[in-house]
């Protein structure tokens, strides 16, 4: 017998279709009558040869009318080749949904024979394997129901059950297992697996090119007809999916160009790529709306942007790890990135010592050699009755009444000062409400339930965010504003709101940073992502690793190399990068002005960190921009 | 040669399939309705019952035993009806799993007529209670009867493959078709009586033109007359049923490759 369980050899398919459907008697005789019924010739199918061996597993892939189908049809024997020869050894066993072709008034039980007998089984057999299927469908307690109250899932289970109660010497499927549940699919994915192993050849169509990555070793991309590319199936995928971007994405700048000729106007002009500003035109573009961002800067992605030097995504606006603990902002984010697992356990180097972070039993057992919590506890409160303190006048006096000495002049002292460029008892009380203690041992910084890094950088997320929407870069809103006013509708303004006011009641002040990065000939230089500097000498306030933030990206490509970054914080100035709002009174109270103006203005909204002069998370930044979008949508969302 | 082996082997594999959908029509047939079985006895009753009345009370004809001349004829008549109806449909149906799997088409026509033939069999137990209830006469020649019904299956599967591959390219066949039927039973002497009051050229163009009558003039002879089919109507019957066989299946054959391109 032949090795290969199917061979094509240069099939032609070929219909001979009327160019319009006829398909009544009457239209017939007339159109004969004025003879014009024309037929064209539409091939299918060309050049089509494949062979494929025993056991192996082939995904078809390509658009809608490439072909896929039918090549399957023909290998079933559905159709008959017009040109060429198709041979098949051994018994093909297409998946089919119960219920698509078979009475729905049948109950599960007289469906699961009827069906085993249209694939050629005969009674006998289906007699002693019934058991098998049922067990396997899961659907005991449906057997004598109609199959017509059945979910899709359930017909779908039935017919997998059917289909491959005996391994198949060739399975053939086509777009069936899209359905059902996880649970469902994870059990067909298994039995698939176990019937490869078991020599069974797979056919397999379906326009999810991960599952066809999935499953098949091989791939056929077809395209109008034709085989484009054969060979293994990660690399036939990654081919087409690259090709279907590139149809996409000229689809979409042929629209845009379109939409440009024709003057169309924007519905809303959204100042800034960053976070806020993408969330904000992803949801209004999602309901309709046509937007235009831009950003003064070269990039998207505002102060979350990532670089990729030399591999490494390379946070190029301070170290961003993503938390949260509202389930849906993670589902949010989900939905545009692959988050990793990253947990954030920053160090803390103090002269030649060094503490985890944040504070908890691990700082405090190498600060003060103790183990119990309990021990700890009275060591700190101690401490913190030794002072005497009732109201704590400064910075300084505020953080020793909560931590007491050791852990203030080690670990919060210097690093402060640098932070703020002034000396601790300088700086007002109230910069530090709360300073945690954790009597665990417990490194992770955050308290959140859920933590990450996307996979490949933000602003690769940021990418995936404003797919489809217009985005202009180093386009500064007061001069585009000024030479195309009648482009756009409204405007969502997340630059810095007392600029938008040109600083009318003055300047709302900031504290800023300036990073120092530079390449190292490490592979690993500090061993974790994020090291801070407590002590005053060191002029930086930390050190960041990138490569650690991607800890799966270094396993996978090792390199001997490292980016790192130096923190050091600066006095702002009018024209420097803003970074930290300076929430005190008086900059509260002068921005309240500005938002006082900022609600005249009907056609604008203020939002993001510089709109509305707040430090954010990311993560409340994202909520943020969805409820304001749906505020302005009228959407009520929960 | 071969290829006629090849058939029957094919033929064998799915027989199965076959007593399986055949007995799915009647499953559902009988689930259906509320009565069931008892309906499809019931329904030829009930028909023979009004046609009676209006036939001898109103109309005035005379046919002696009328209720069993009639079912006699309608009963084959009816099978033939339903059975090419049905088998019209059977392939475009089934077009949702002829696309998906590879089935030799010809097996849902085939039982289609074979689940009427059933059916129909199986509701002779309506004519055996007129016949008890009129109190005819039994005539052995009523052993016939399955060479009768043999003709008239072969005639109706070779209508129904004809029928049914003509429907995947023109839907409107139907409709055609179900006026045909109406004005093929006015043609057929089912409720009236062939004789001397009707045209030569009626007489002829039944007699020589409408299979149907060669079918029911059997029924009638070997159940209501008792007796032997003359050998015109019997070997013509034969005659008819295979020519029809060979148009049907020859027409079938050569269209079933284009079938998936229009259901
Ligand atoms: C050092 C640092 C570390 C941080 N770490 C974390 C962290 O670990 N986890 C976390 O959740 N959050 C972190 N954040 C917060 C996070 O950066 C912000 O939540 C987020 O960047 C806010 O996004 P945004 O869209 O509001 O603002 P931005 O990202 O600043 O976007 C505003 C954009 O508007 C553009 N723009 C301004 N004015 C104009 C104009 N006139 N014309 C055109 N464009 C203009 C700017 O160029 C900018 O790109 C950190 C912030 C800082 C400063």
């Amino acid at each position: 017998m032949s090795k290969y369980a199917v061979e094509v050899e240069n099939v032609k398919i070929r219909f001979n279709l009327a160019s319009e459907k006829v398909d009544n008697l009457k239209e017939y005789a007339i159109k004969l009558m004025k003879r014009e019924l024309m037929f064209q010739e539409f091939i299918a199918l060309q050049d089509i040869s494949l062979k494929i061996k025993k056991g192996e597993s082939w995904g078809l892939v390509g658009a809608n009318g490439s072909g896929k189908s039918t090549l399957l049809k023909t290998i079933s024997g559905i159709l008959q080749p017009y040109e060429g020869i198709v041979k098949v050894n051994g018994r093909i066993a297409p998946l089919i949904e119960l219920g698509a072709g078979i009475d729905p008034d049948l109950t599960a039980r007289e469906n699961i024979f009827l069906n085993g007998m249209v694939l050629g089984h005969s009674r006998e057999f289906m007699e002693k394997h019934f058991d098998e299927i049922v067990e396997f469908s899961n659907l005991e307690k449906f057997l004598d129901s109609p199959v017509k109250n059945f979910s899709s899932g359930m017909k779908a289970r039935l017919g997998f059950a059917v289909a491959t109660v005996v391994n198949p010497d060739i399975l053939v499927v086509d777009e069936v297992l899209e359905v059902g549940d996880m649970r469902f699919r994870r059990r067909c994915n298994e039995r698939m697996q176990q019937m490869l192993s078991g020599g069974t050849t797979l056919l397999y169509v379906s326009h999810n090119i991960e599952s066809v990555r999935n499953l098949c070793q091989y791939a056929v991309w077809l395209d109008e007809g034709k085989m484009r590319m054969v060979g293994p199936a990660s690399e036939v995928c990654d081919a087409y999916a690259e090709e279907q971007e590139t149809q996409l994405r000229k689809r979409q700048a042929e629209k845009r160009e379109l939409l440009r000729r024709e003057g169309k106007k924007y519905d809303y002009l959204i100042v800034g790529a960053g976070l806020y500003g993408a969330v904000f035109a992803r949801e209004l573009t999602r309901r309709g709306k046509r937007c235009l961002v831009i950003d003064k800067r070269s990039h998207i992605g505002g102060n979350i942007y990532t670089e990729d030097v030399d591999g490494i995504q390379v946070h190029k606006y301070g170290a961003h790890i993503f938390h949260t603990s509202d389930k849906k902002i993670w589902k949010y984010v989900n939905r545009y990135a692959d988050f990793n697992n990253y947990i954030n356990s920053p160090v803390a180097v103090y002269k030649d010592e060094l503490y985890n972070l944040p504070f908890n039993m691990n700082t405090f057992s190498r600060l003060w050699g103790l183990k119990k919590p309990q021990e700890v506890q009275a060591k700190i409160a101690e401490q913190i009755a030794d002072l005497h303190i009732t109201e704590p006048k400064n910075l300084e006096e505020q953080a020793l009444s909560l931590v007491g000495r050791d852990v203030y002049e080690k670990l919060i002292k210097g690093y402060t000062e640098k932070q703020w460029g002034r000396d601790c008892r300088e700086l007002p009380a109230f910069i530090i409400q709360r300073l945690p203690l954790r009597f665990t041992y417990n490194n992770n910084y955050f308290n959140d339930f859920y933590q990450g890094i996307p996979r490949g950088g933000y602003t690769k997320m940021m990418e995936k965010l404003l797919v489809n929407i217009d985005v202009m870069l180093e386009t500064d809103f007061f001069e585009y504003r000024k030479e195309h006013p009648d482009m756009f509708k409204k405007v969502v303004y997340t630059g810095m709101i007392d600029e938008y006011f040109d600083y009318c009641y003055g300047h709302l002040e900031y504290r800023s940073v300036r990073f120092e990065t530079e390449r190292v000939e490490e592979a690993n230089y500090q061993g974790n992502a994020v090291v801070n500097y407590t002590d005053r000498e060191v002029p930086y306030t930390r050190i960041i690793e990138h490569k650690h933030f991607e800890p799966e990206e270094e396993q996978e490509n090792p390199k001997d190399y490292s980016i790192i970054s130096k923190e050091y914080s600066m006095e702002w100035k009018p024209g420097i990068d803003p970074y930290y709002p300076v929430n005190d009174e008086k900059n509260n109270a002068l921005y309240e002005k500005y938002r006082a103006l900022a609600e005249q203005e009907k056609k604008v909204i203020f939002g993001g960190r510089l709109g509305s002069y707040r430090y954010y998370d990311m993560d409340k930044v994202i909520g943020a921009a969805i409820a304001d979008s749906a505020k302005e949508l009228n959407i009520w969302i929960q | 040669m071969d290829l006629l082996k090849y058939r029957f082997k094919t033929l064998f594999k799915y027989k199965d399939l076959i007593r399986e959908l055949v007995s799915r029509d009647l499953k559902l047939k009988y689930r259906r309705s509320f009565l069931g079985y008892v309906w499809s006895i019931l329904d030829p009753l009930l028909t023979m019952v009004v046609l009676t009345i209006v036939f001898t009370r109103l109309l005035g004809r005379k046919i002696e035993n009328y209720p069993v001349y009639l079912l006699s004829g309608r009963m084959l008549y009816d099978f033939m009806k339903d059975s090419t109806n049905n088998a019209m449909k059977s392939v475009v149906g089934n077009a949702a799993l002829l696309r998906k799997v590879y089935v030799p088409k010809y097996i849902f026509t085939l039982a289609k007529v074979t689940s009427c033939m059933v059916d129909m069999v199986l509701s002779l137990a309506a004519l055996l209670i007129v016949m008890l209830v009129t109190r005819a006469q039994f005539h052995p020649t009523i052993l016939l009867l399955p060479l009768v019904i043999l003709q008239l299956y072969i005639f109706c599967c070779g209508l129904g493959f004809f029928l049914a591959q003509l429907n995947v390219f023109f839907r409107d066949i139907q409709y055609i078709y179900s006026v045909m039927l109406t004005a093929w039973m006015y043609a057929t002497p089912i409720i009236y009586q062939l004789d001397e009051r009707f045209p030569r050229w009626f007489h002829i163009a039944v007699k020589g033109f409408n299979p149907m009558y060669y079918y029911i003039a059997q029924s009638r002879d070997i159940i209501y007359y008792g007796n032997i089919p003359g050998p015109r109507i019997f070997w013509g019957g034969w005659l008819i049923a295979f020519v029809m066989l060979v148009i049907g299946v020859w027409s079938f054959q050569r269209s079933k490759d284009k079938f998936i391109l229009y259901i």
